[in-house]
C-alpha cells in the first residue's frame, strides 16, 4: 500500500509553509516526521486529513484519491466529547462503525490495549488526564482500522510504561497500515520509526541511514534541522 | 438513516444526563451521596435519563409556548385594537427572520464535530436525518402552539393552518438558500457581518410596521404560503439530493473553528475579554518611567483599552447624546420639562440601574483573570500578600478612574437638566452629584472586591462558585428594585451616599484581611 503526496503547497497568507512537497509513504513502515517548532508538521497532517484547504497538490492511496475515511488522525491536543464516559465513547464509536470494524472484541479487551483500567471506563472523559485522553484517542483510531494513521505528538504525554506498550502496539500495526508519527523528540523517533522524514524549509526529506552509526545519523538529522535556521 | 438518528439522539441524551450528574455531584448536598461510579449505567442513570427525556420535552414545549406567548402579550399591550392582524404580521415576519438565522445544516457545533469527525458517521445520512428530525419536531410543536394561540385570539382556523404550513416549508427554503450561498461563495452568509446586519435591519423594520398601521394582510400571508409550498418542496428535494455534506463539513470543521464554535459558551465568554489587535501595540511614552507592578498594571490596562477605556468613552458619548436630546425636549416642551423634573426629584433609584449597566467592573475582572491572573497566580511571588494587595490598589484606582468618565457625564447631565427645568436648589445638586460619583466608585469596588474575595472562575472562565453567582444576581436584583422606589432624591442620595461609603470601607477592609487567602486558583 502506498500513499503518494504530489505537489502539495500550503500558504498562510503571505507565508509559505509547505511548498511543492512530493513524497511516497509505504505500509510496513513507521515514518517519524521531525521538524522544528512551527515547521509545519501539524499543517501537513491537517492537509492530509482535509482539515484545512490546501493551495495545490493531491493525495493518492494506491492510485485512488485518498478518502478521509481511510485516515485515522490523533491530534496533539486530544479532542474528545468530555461528558461521555470512556466506555460510552468507545461503545458509540463501535456501534456507529459496526460495518467497518467487523468482528468486535469486548470493551474490556479494547481498554486493555491501551492499559486503561476497568474503573477508568466509567469515568467522564472530562475527568481524564491529558495522557488518558490521548490513549482514548489513539484507541479510537486503532479500532476503526483506517489504512493511514497520523499521530501528532501522541506519546509525549504518556507515562513511560504506556509509552513502551504503545510503541509495541504501533509496531504490530505497521504491517497493514501506513503510520506517520510526528515528534520533536529525536530519540523517540529513532527508537520507534523505520524511516525518519524531516520537514525543513517547507520540504519533506527522507534521511537515509547509509550505514551510519547512531551518533552520526543523529548528527546528520540535527545538522539538517539547523540548516533551516541558517537559511 | 433511522439508526443514525437514534444514535445521535442517544448521544444527546447521554451527554445531557452526564452533564446533569456532573453538576449535581458538584453541589455540597450531593457530593457525599453520589459515588465515583455515578456515571456507570445503573438504576440511577436510568431514572435520570427518564427524567431528562421528560424535562427536555417539557423545555422545548415551554420555550415554544413562551415565544408565542411573548408575541401575543406584545401585540395585546401595544396593538390591542388590531390584535389578530398584528399577531399574524409579527409571527409571519419573525418566521422569515428565523429562516435566515436558524440554519441548522451548516452551523458548527461540538456535537456535529464529534458525530462526523470523531465518530465517523456518514455525513450525508447525518445531515439528512437531523434535518428531518428538526423539521418534524418543529412541525409538532408549532402546530400545537399556533392552534392554541390562534384560538385564544379567535382567528379563523384556516389562517392558523396556513401559518403552520408556511413555517414548515420556509425552513427548507432557508436551509437550501444557505447551502446555495455557501457553495457559491465558500463561506456561510452570516459570517458576512454587513450582509447579516443589513438583512436583519430590513426585516426588523418590517416587524415594526404595525406601529404605522401597516400589516401583512392575511390574504397576503396565504399567497406567500402557497409560494412557500412550491419553493419549499423544490428546496427539500435539493437538500436531499446533495451528496457532498462531508466535504462541506470538513471545510467548516477545522478544529479551531469547532472548538471556538460561535455557539459555544466558553468561546463567547472568552471572546468578550479577548485582547484586540489594535491594543497589542502600546505607545512607549505611556510606559516611560514606570517599573514593577506599576508597569505591569499599565500594560494590562493599555492592552484592554477596548474593553475598558474605549467602551467607557462610547458610553459617555451615547449619554451626552441622550442628555442633549432631553435638554432640547425640555426647552421646547414644558410638560416634558415637568416630567423630567419630577423624575429627577423622586426617581434617583433609576440611576442605580443605569450605573449598573454602564460600569465595566464585571467584564474587566473577567479579563483580569483570563488574560493575566489565571497564569500569574501560579507564581509564588505574585501570591505574596504585599504584592497581591499592592496590585489590587493600583487596579482599583485605574478601574475607578475609567468608570468615573460616564459617571461624570451623568452627574453633570443631571445638574444641567435640573437647571433647565428651573426646579433646583443647591442641596439636591450637591447630593445627587456626589451620589452618582460614589455610586460609580461603589460598583468599581464591588466587582473587584468580590473577584478578590471569591475568585470564582476556572480556566475556561466558567463561574464555579455559587456564592459569586448569588452576589451578582443580588446586585442586579437590588439595583432593579431600587429603580422602582419613588422617594425624595435628597433623602435617597444622602442615604445612598452613606451606604456606599460604608460599603466601600468595609469591602476594602475585608479584601486587605482575606484576599491573600481567598485570591487563588481553584
Amino acid at each position: 500500500m502506498k500513499l503518494q503526496v504530489s505537489d502539495l503547497t500550503k500558504n498562510y497568507g503571505e507565508k509559505e509553509v509547505l511548498k511543492d512537497i512530493n513524497f511516497t509513504f509505504e505500509s510496513g513502515k513507521i515514518y517519524g516526521l521531525l521538524g522544528r517548532n512551527g515547521a509545519g508538521k501539524t499543517t501537513f497532517f491537517n492537509s492530509l486529513n482535509e482539515d484545512i484547504e490546501i493551495d495545490s497538490g493531491e493525495f493518492k492511496l494506491d492510485e485512488e484519491v485518498l478518502n478521509t475515511d481511510d485516515i485515522g488522525y490523533a491530534t496533539a491536543t486530544p479532542i474528545v466529547p468530555e461528558f461521555l464516559t470512556g466506555k460510552e465513547f468507545l461503545q458509540f464509536f463501535l456501534d456507529i462503525n459496526e460495518k467497518r470494524i467487523g468482528k468486535r472484541k469486548s470493551i474490556d479487551d479494547y481498554f486493555e490495549l491501551v492499559q486503561l483500567t476497568k474503573e477508568d471506563q466509567d469515568v467522564l472523559l472530562k475527568e481524564y488526564s491529558h495522557g488518558m485522553k490521548n490513549k482514548m484517542q489513539i484507541l479510537i483510531n486503532i479500532v476503526a482500522n483506517p489504512k493511514v494513521i497520523l499521530l501528532d505528538e501522541p506519546l509525549t504525554a504518556l507515562d513511560i510504561v504506556v509509552q513502551e506498550d504503545m510503541k509495541k502496539l504501533l509496531k504490530t500495526l505497521k504491517k497493514d497500515h501506513i503510520i506517520i508519527f510526528s515528534t520533536h523528540i529525536l530519540e523517540l523517533a529513532m527508537d520507534l520509526c523505520d524511516e525518519i522524514v524531516v520537514l525543513s524549509n517547507k520540504h519533506l526529506e527522507l534521511i537515509e541511514k547509509d550505514n551510519l552509526n547512531t551518533k552520526k545519523y543523529k548528527d546528520k538529522i540535527i545538522n539538517l534541522l539547523k540548516e533551516e535556521e541558517n537559511d | 438513516m433511522i439508526n443514525y438518528l437514534t444514535k445521535s439522539l442517544e448521544f444527546d441524551l447521554i451527554y445531557s444526563v452526564n452533564s446533569f450528574l456532573y453538576v449535581l455531584k458538584g453541589l455540597p448536598i450531593f457530593k457525599d451521596l453520589l459515588t465515583e461510579d455515578v456515571y456507570k449505567s445503573g438504576l440511577l442513570k436510568r431514572i435520570v435519563s427518564a427524567f431528562m427525556i421528560v424535562f427536555l420535552l417539557a423545555r422545548s414545549l415551554f420555550l415554544k409556548f413562551f415565544y408565542f406567548f411573548m408575541i401575543l402579550v406584545a401585540c395585546y399591550e401595544i396593538f390591542p385594537d388590531t390584535l389578530v392582524q398584528s399577531y399574524f404580521h409579527i409571527y409571519f415576519v419573525l418566521t422569515i427572520i428565523g429562516m435566515f438565522i436558524n440554519n441548522k445544516l451548516l452551523n458548527t457545533s461540538k456535537k456535529k464535530y464529534f458525530s462526523i469527525a470523531i465518530f465517523k458517521m456518514n455525513a450525508n445520512k447525518y445531515a439528512k436525518s437531523t434535518l428531518i428530525w428538526n423539521q418534524l419536531s418543529n412541525l409538532f410543536l408549532n402546530t400545537i402552539c399556533i392552534l392554541i394561540f390562534g384560538s385564544l385570539i379567535n382567528s379563523p382556523i384556516i389562517y392558523s393552518i396556513s401559518l403552520i404550513i408556511f413555517t414548515f416549508f420556509i425552513r427548507f427554503i432557508g436551509e437550501a438558500l444557505n447551502i446555495k450561498f455557501y457553495k457559491k461563495y465558500h463561506y456561510v452568509w452570516y459570517s458576512n457581518t454587513r450582509l447579516y446586519v443589513s438583512i436583519l435591519t430590513i426585516l426588523l423594520i418590517i416587524v415594526c410596521l404595525p406601529f404605522i398601521n401597516v400589516y401583512c394582510s392575511l390574504k397576503f400571508i396565504n399567497i406567500i404560503t402557497v409560494i412557500c409550498i412550491v419553493l419549499g418542496t423544490i428546496s427539500a428535494k435539493y437538500l436531499f439530493e446533495i451528496n457532498d455534506y462531508r466535504l462541506m463539513y470538513q471545510k467548516i470543521f477545522s478544529v479551531v473553528n469547532v472548538m471556538n464554535s460561535k455557539n459555544d459558551k466558553d468561546y463567547l465568554r472568552q471572546a468578550m475579554v479577548e485582547v484586540k489587535d489594535k491594543d497589542k501595540k502600546i505607545d512607549s511614552k505611556k510606559l516611560k518611567g514606570k517599573k514593577g507592578y506599576d508597569l505591569f498594571n499599565t500594560i494590562f490596562f493599555e492592552r484592554h483599552r477596548e474593553i475598558l477605556l474605549r467602551s467607557a468613552r462610547k458610553y459617555s458619548f451615547i449619554l451626552i447624546g441622550i442628555y442633549i436630546l432631553i435638554s432640547y425636549l425640555i426647552l421646547i416642551d414644558s410638560s416634558f420639562s415637568t416630567s423630567v423634573s419630577k423624575f429627577l426629584h423622586n426617581n434617583l433609584g433609576w440611576f442605580v440601574v443605569i450605573m449598573y449597566f454602564v460600569n465595566r467592573g464585571a467584564i474587566i475582572t473577567q479579563a483580569m483573570f483570563f488574560n493575566c491572573d489565571h497564569a500569574m497566580l501560579n507564581y509564588n511571588f505574585y501570591r505574596k500578600p504585599k504584592n497581591l494587595l499592592g496590585l489590587f490598589k493600583k487596579r482599583l484606582l485605574t478601574v475607578s478612574k475609567v468608570n468615573l468618565l460616564p459617571a461624570l457625564v451623568i452627574a453633570i447631565g443631571n445638574i444641567v437638566l435640573l437647571i433647565l427645568c428651573r426646579n433646583y436648589d443647591l442641596l439636591i445638586i450637591v447630593s445627587t452629584f456626589l451620589f452618582i460619583i460614589f455610586l460609580s466608585i461603589f460598583f468599581s469596588v464591588h466587582y473587584l472586591v468580590i473577584y478578590y474575595l471569591l475568585q470564582p472562575f476556572n480556566k475556561n472562565l466558567e463561574v464555579r462558585k455559587i456564592s459569586y453567582s448569588f452576589v451578582t444576581l443580588l446586585t442586579y436584583f437590588v439595583s432593579y428594585t431600587l429603580a422602582n422606589v419613588t422617594v425624595n432624591s435628597i433623602v435617597f442620595s444622602i442615604l445612598g451616599l452613606l451606604f456606599t461609603i460604608i460599603y466601600i470601607i468595609l469591602a476594602l477592609m475585608l479584601v486587605y484581611r482575606f484576599a491573600p487567602k481567598t485570591f487563588k486558583l481553584d
